[in-house]
């Protein structure tokens, strides 16, 4: 399937770029919004390759799947062309990869095999980032699926990760590296190759965290950034705006004292997450000028395939708000 | 049977309090509550944060640039003997400290500083951000300033990285290549093993030369400190391991994070770490159950049965998973921390969160009265 086609049958955005780079700072659900995005392609008969860089062991489970490893697996296939693929991507194999992919065989093969990555990797700073990212290109170029969607390191790593690139480019001056990381850098600036889609909560810390992370990708990496996925939001309900007894007098009904009592404790939290989440949310338009999609809270702790289809249809949508 | 022990007990008798935790789960707000608590006891504690949030470093004076990397009086934290310091890790600058310490003379300390490749070294080494939490940790607990130190360790997913850091630096000392590169350069001249000069070659080859030289010469200084830097990880790994060290895992209830979470627990468990404390953060409120409302029709009210339903499953699910964690971590202290409407941005928050902490009746119970802010 080409992206004009898949195009058509997503939001447009979707497709926009053939390597979707999804990122957020630890505990948001980046990773979970990656599955469900590999999820909304392959529905509509993509061929989804999703590739996991920090090796989240749950995420092949989740989409009904067997955990992912670096070897490359489908999780789940659906009628027509559709399926989603799934695999990691070890240092040590996109390092071996790479040195195949260079023709260097012989005594360098052999030294490579001497000194462990990890010592090779301590010379050269931002090394084992760069070989993942370097990969991740290969499979572009080779049109290994109809989309790609990277689900990037957690925590603080997603900005190292991506800015890899531009960090050797200051310190490798010449050579097969440098190269390398003039390619790389290429791509993460190159809006139809690459796109970023951040993931965060409508919460204090995380509006902060991400305002920052999709600055800091924008200026100084150039990555094009899709919609912000805004993640966990309780859905407003007028109700939850006065007190359950009101509530029940305007629909007519009597309270048991019961009732009453569990209604008083949930209406009462659930109207100050409501406020909370409308601060932020209205903080996150004025921080940022993107477009954005709303995901709802699923009300569990443990996410199963049912719960993904729920994010799936959620993100099938266009986003709101103007760029 | 000995009782539960509590967090009271836990930051009573410990002299060196490592939180650790998956990213996202309030890990250095637990941290900086706990010091307080720690220090409303009557103890002189210092807490060392990694990278907080902006409010939260404005409430313990970290907002300076200036000041926030050394130790610094917050003195609205008690209002009795005891005293909180905080400060925030800067690797980098640790880095320095730990090279200028060891290096002998000001002369290549100096050199090494300058070096391009300990330059980016000192930023992203793997692992070096844990390196250098444990190497201040030390230099705080030997200062003999404080009772105790609690330092808060670095976002990682996998936060044994951590616990292996100095073993790893040790590893990496130890490495044939490592030999070979620091050898003096008249004996190197002759270094006939294929592997190691096929190394530098590779580097080159891939690199380009000027970064061989650069790191050739980075290795060479560095090896004067060889020594130094293996009696210290020595040292900081008896220390990790010491009884009067305790490690308190922060999580949040998510299945995600409490899979990270039994996998850090039984890391902790191998490598011979104490466990002393669970916290469990973020928990939402467990609404008492309500009957059901039969042919209910849309409606105001209709709103607040179905966000009570949703809550309720939310709440309990979420409880089911503590109790897994729960069992795994037999014999530590636990407590949960109820998810606030706001951040917390100064020290008044603070205190009412160290206070939920010791209070014992705040322990995992899955009861409402427990959860409700």
């Amino acid at each position: 399937m080409d992206r004009g086609a898949l195009r058509r049958l997503t939001p447009t955005w979707v497709a926009n770029a053939s390597v979707t780079v999804v990122a957020g700072k630890g505990g948001v659900g980046s990773s979970t919004v990656a599955a469900a995005l590999a999820l909304v392609a392959a529905r509509q008969g993509a061929d989804v390759l999703l590739v996991a860089v920090d090796g989240r062991p749950g995420l092949g489970p989740l989409l009904g799947g067997e955990p992912i490893g670096p070897e490359e697996r489908v999780l789940r296939a659906f009628k027509g062309k559709g399926r989603i693929r799934g695999r990691t991507i070890p240092p040590a194999q996109a390092f071996s990869d790479y040195l195949e992919l260079k023709g260097i065989s012989g005594l360098l093969r052999k030294a490579a095999s001497a000194a462990s990555l990890d010592v090779i990797a301590a010379a050269t700073p931002g090394l084992e980032h760069l070989l993942v990212l370097g990969k991740i290109k290969e499979l572009d170029r080779e049109k290994a699926a109809d989309l790609i969607i990277v689900d990037a390191p957690p925590a603080g790593l997603a900005a190292p990760f991506l800015r890899s690139a531009s960090a050797l480019q200051a310190v490798v001056a010449s050579g097969p590296i440098r190269t390398q990381a003039d390619e790389v850098a290429a791509m993460l600036a190159d809006p139809r190759r690459c796109q970023g889609l951040l993931v965060t909560l409508a919460e204090e810390t995380p509006v902060n965290e991400v305002v920052e992370l999709a600055y800091d990708l924008e200026e100084k990496i150039g990555l094009t950034l899709g919609p912000l996925v805004v993640n966990a939001c309780w859905p407003d309900r007028p109700g939850l705006h006065m007190s359950p007894t009101a509530a029940a007098r305007a629909q007519g009904v009597k309270l048991s004292r019961a009732a009453k009592a569990a209604l008083d404790v949930s209406g009462e939290f659930g109207r100050q997450r409501l406020e909370g989440q409308s601060r932020q949310l209205t903080r996150l338009g004025e921080l940022l000028p993107l477009s954005r999609v709303i995901l709802p809270r699923v009300p569990t702790a443990r996410f199963g395939p049912a719960e993904l289809d729920v994010l799936a249809d959620a993100l099938s949508v266009e986003p709101v708000g103007a760029r | 049977m000995t009782a539960q022990p509590t967090l009271n007990d836990v930051l009573a008798n410990s002299s060196l309090i490592v939180t650790c935790g998956p990213g996202g789960v309030g890990k250095t707000t637990t941290a900086a509550a706990l010091a307080i608590a720690a220090a409303r006891m009557g103890r002189r504690v210092v807490v060392v944060t990694v990278d907080p949030a902006r409010r939260l470093a404005d409430a313990l004076g970290l907002d300076m640039e200036s000041r926030a990397h050394e130790p610094h009086q917050v003195s609205e934290a008690t209002d009795g003997t005891g005293s909180l310091s905080a400060l925030m890790l800067d690797a980098e600058t640790t880095f320095d400290r730990l090279i200028t310490e060891r290096a002998g003379d000001p002369e290549r300390a100096a050199a090494v500083l300058a070096n391009p490749v300990y330059r980016s070294l000192a930023g992203s080494l793997g692992g070096a951000q844990e390196y250098m939490a444990i190497e201040r940790l030390h230099q705080l607990h030997s200062s003999g300033a404080y009772d105790l130190v609690v330092i808060d360790t670095p976002p990682s997913r996998h936060a044994i990285d951590l616990l292996e850091a100095p073993d790893r630096l040790v590893t990496f000392l130890s490495h044939p290549i490592y030999r070979v590169l620091t050898l003096p350069s008249r004996s190197f001249a002759k270094v006939t093993n294929a592997g190691s000069s096929a190394f530098l070659w590779l580097v080159r080859k891939l690199a380009g030369p000027k970064i061989v030289e650069d790191t050739i010469e980075f290795f060479r200084s560095l090896a004067t400190m060889e020594e130094g830097l293996r009696t210290r990880a020595a040292e900081v790994s008896v220390l990790l391991r010491d009884k009067q060290t305790a490690f308190v895992l922060v999580s949040s209830p998510r299945a995600e994070a409490i899979a990270e979470s039994t996998h850090l627990v039984n890391a902790l468990r191998d490598g011979g770490f104490r466990l002393g404390g669970v916290v469990v953060n973020l928990v939402h409120p467990l609404p008492p159950p309500a009957e059901a409302f039969v042919d209910l029709a849309p409606g105001l009210l209709a709103d607040h049965v179905a966000y009570h339903a949703e809550l309720f499953a939310l709440a309990t699910s979420e409880r089911s998973e503590m109790a897994e964690l729960m069992a795994l971590a037999k014999g530590a202290a636990e407590a949960e921390l109820p998810l606030l409407d706001a951040d917390i941005h100064d020290v008044a928050g603070l205190k009412a969160l160290a206070e939920m902490l010791v209070t014992p009746s705040r322990k995992l119970s899955g009861s409402a009265a427990a959860a409700v802010p």
